[in-house]
């Protein structure tokens, strides 16, 4: 259908570069959302007047470009000599990222379970954790894996940025193709429906289970 | 840990700020901009998207899914270079302006369509039964309600196009927040102190946009 | 036996003080590695062949470098903007990528004398009619963002008034944007247009006329205050030139013609 001088050297190449995202993605995620439901529960629990600045510092987070808190945090670290690689600086600065946005998740999630059944949890006996793990945890899991669903997927779209301190993942890989190869528009239609068959499924699955545990209610 | 042998200028830095101020006036320009464009596309794509008619329906969905499945850079990178090689040339602002309401667009339908499907039928109903046509109805009586609905996705979507805005380097942009920090980092190396002063402001423009859209949503929706 | 011990004493605390001493270019000689950063889309100087191993000018002036010092090279491929980074947190010890010497770069950061200069040409398309500098003005013409020849470009098009300019962040995206028709012309140095317009890749690109901007020095970049590195590398890029070294890797790399002339006349450096 098209005439193009792309190779399948060059397509692996291509997928080498959309594992490269996936890879910084699953970190990223894994990461983040380890320390964003570390930090959701302190601040569903807690007094705003005890965690403002926990607050603060995420809004931080999701108020300033992702590429400027790449750019920043990369001559940060150069400056403090800490010498991090640009996969790694890349990791921490979208982990980070993706940590201020499940806290959200993970807070709304918990402020959405009925404080009357967290009640009568503590009054049948159970304790702060037993009311955690088996009362809150259950009941905002269903409220906010779709949302969580949504942030891994934007995390991964996302990751395009860390072209800009020279890492080749799917989209630079395009870049470097169209180059040496001057066929822009296919080229970035093929990395387009790259992204787009990772994300589309997931989105999908996201919202087929948004969907039946609503209907369950 | 802190072993500086990096002196930090920020005087020097500085310096630049009234150009820098300039620059995110341009970024909240094209961020607003972007939002108006987005928001009537969305509008129709909402509306497109539950059409009985297959046409209707098809495109709308296909702009809804490859903006809400792919980067925004590249949604951005392909309106400069892809649309390009067709020979159509959109200049560093407008691709970036065309790329941030495509995704705006994209996002803020979805929110619309849920927000038209948390609308009761009978308000509709109601509306006809007033002798009110399809279109009035859906102008005076269901567009309101679904504002209201959506407003704080809505605000959210505005800072995520703020956001947006700084990949406009990536296009050639020179004009916005970004492109001008870019600029002076390169002249100067000073990539340090240009974009922490760069995330201040950032941050700043997102929280003024937050705080109007708490006084526009105060203003129209009271009761 | 005393004196065993006093001789111990005198001994530690002489490698102490080495210890502490040692710069820059103690560390690059002791670890048995240099770690140049170069930028590899920016043919001939830096550029990566069919198996994607980094070669140019600057590659092989680094491998020199290296020889030099007794230690093994290793490139850090470094797009333009993350050069400085990549220096400062200690990635790479020295930057060979073609850094224009400017008087407000060199606040930042320490510049040898130039290893290499560059002169610049307008590169067009063959359909825009463009052949002299002049013919740009109006025109809408980019570069890649803060490299010498944009910063006065830029400079030339303010003071003209109307067309613009576009600052795009790597060499590849400008020519892109130039043979798709986003901008008409651009300003480049003459080794990269003639390495383009060579390429083949980009067939409706031709070669104007020379831009009147001076001529591009550019150093060798290391930390500002490793003063032993940068007497180093001084001497180094000396030799190279002296030992024809220099003129050798001309031919490689540009081709013909005799190498730029690297000294200013009327002055020291």
């Amino acid at each position: 259908m098209f005439d193009t001088a792309m190779t399948w050297n060059d397509l692996m190449f291509m997928l080498r570069g959309a594992g490269v995202t996936l890879w910084i993605t699953a970190i990223a995620v894994a990461g983040g959302t380890m320390l964003g439901v570390v930090f959701g529960v302190i601040r569903s629990s807690l007094s705003p007047w005890v965690t403002w600045p926990l607050a603060f510092v995420l809004d931080i987070l999701r108020s300033v470009p992702l590429l400027i808190q790449l750019v920043l945090v990369n001559s940060f670290q150069a400056i403090a000599g800490w010498g991090w690689s640009p996969f790694t600086t890349s990791c921490v600065v979208l982990a980070l990222y993706t940590a201020a946005l499940v806290t959200e998740v993970v807070r709304g999630a918990v402020l959405a379970v009925p404080e009357t059944t967290r009640r009568a949890a503590r009054s049948l006996g159970m304790t702060w954790a037993q009311d955690q793990t088996q009362i809150v945890f259950p009941m905002a899991l269903r409220v906010g894996l779709p949302s969580w669903i949504n942030v891994t997927l934007g995390v991964m779209k996302d990751s395009a940025l860390v072209l800009w301190l020279g890492i080749i993942e799917l989209l630079r890989a395009s870049q470097i193709l169209v180059t040496r190869l001057q066929e822009p528009m296919f080229i970035l239609m093929v990395a387009g429906a790259i992204y787009f068959v990772i994300s589309f499924p997931i989105a999908r699955l996201g919202e087929r289970l948004e969907k039946r545990w609503r209907e369950n209610d | 840990m802190f072993d500086f042998s990096y002196r930090f200028q920020w005087a020097q830095a500085m310096r630049h700020l009234p150009r820098m101020l300039e620059g995110a006036l341009v970024t909240l320009e094209i961020a607003i901009l972007s939002l108006v464009v987005g928001i009537a596309i969305a509008v129709l794509l909402a509306v497109a998207r539950d059409s009985k008619y297959i046409w209707l329906r098809a495109p709308a969905t296909a702009w809804v899914e490859v903006a809400r499945n792919t980067p925004a850079l590249f949604q951005i990178y392909m309106a400069h270079f892809g649309l390009g090689s067709f020979g159509i040339y959109l200049s560093p602002y407008t691709a970036l302006l065309a790329g941030i309401a495509f995704n705006n667009a994209g996002y803020l339908a979805e929110t619309f369509r849920g927000a038209l499907r948390a609308i009761p039928e009978t308000q509709t109903r109601a509306g006809r039964s007033l002798g009110m046509g399809q279109a009035q109805t859906f102008r005076l009586i269901v567009m309101p309600q679904m504002f209201r609905v959506a407003f704080l996705p809505t605000t959210n979507q505005m800072v995520w196009a703020i956001l947006m805005t700084s990949l406009g380097v990536t296009v050639g942009m020179a004009t916005d927040l970004t492109g001008i920090v870019q600029n002076l980092n390169a002249r100067t190396f000073r990539t340090f102190e240009l974009f922490a002063i760069a995330a201040v402001l950032y941050y700043l423009i997102a929280k003024t946009v937050m705080l109007g859209a708490q006084l526009i949503a105060w203003r129209l929706f009271r009761y | 036996m005393k004196h065993t011990y006093v001789l111990a004493a005198a001994l530690g605390l002489s490698l102490a003080a080495g210890a502490a001493q040692a710069d820059k270019l103690d560390d690059i000689i002791s670890s048995g590695v240099l770690r140049c950063a170069v930028t590899l889309d920016f043919p001939p100087m830096g550029s990566r062949d069919d198996n994607n191993a980094p070669i140019g000018f600057d590659v092989d002036y680094c491998n020199d470098l290296a020889e030099a010092l007794g230690v093994r090279a290793e490139i850090v491929d470094t797009p333009f903007p993350d050069r400085i980074p990549a220096l400062v947190s200690g990635r790479a010890d020295i930057g060979v990528a073609s850094t224009s010497d400017t008087l407000e770069r060199a606040k930042t950061v320490g510049f040898s004398i130039p290893y290499f200069a560059f002169t610049n040409v307008v590169l067009t398309r063959d359909d825009t009619g463009i052949e002299a500098f002049e013919d740009l003005q109006g025109r809408n013409v980019g570069s890649v963002a803060g490299v010498f020849e944009a910063l006065a470009l830029e400079e030339q098009m303010d003071e003209w008034g109307g067309g613009t300019f576009r600052p795009y962040q790597s060499q590849a995206d400008v020519f892109l944007a130039l043979s798709q028709g986003q901008i008409e012309a651009t300003v480049v140095t003459s080794t990269v247009a003639s390495a383009i317009v060579e390429s083949g890749n980009f067939p409706n690109l031709v070669i104007g006329s020379e831009a009147p901007f001076g001529i591009d020095y550019v150093g060798i970049i290391a930390m500002r205050q490793e003063y032993g590195l940068i007497n180093y590398l001084n001497l180094f890029v000396n030799q190279q030139v002296r030992t024809g070294r220099y003129a050798e890797l001309y031919e490689k790399w540009l081709g013909g013609a005799t190498p730029p002339d690297l000294t200013v006349r009327g002055v020291y450096y």
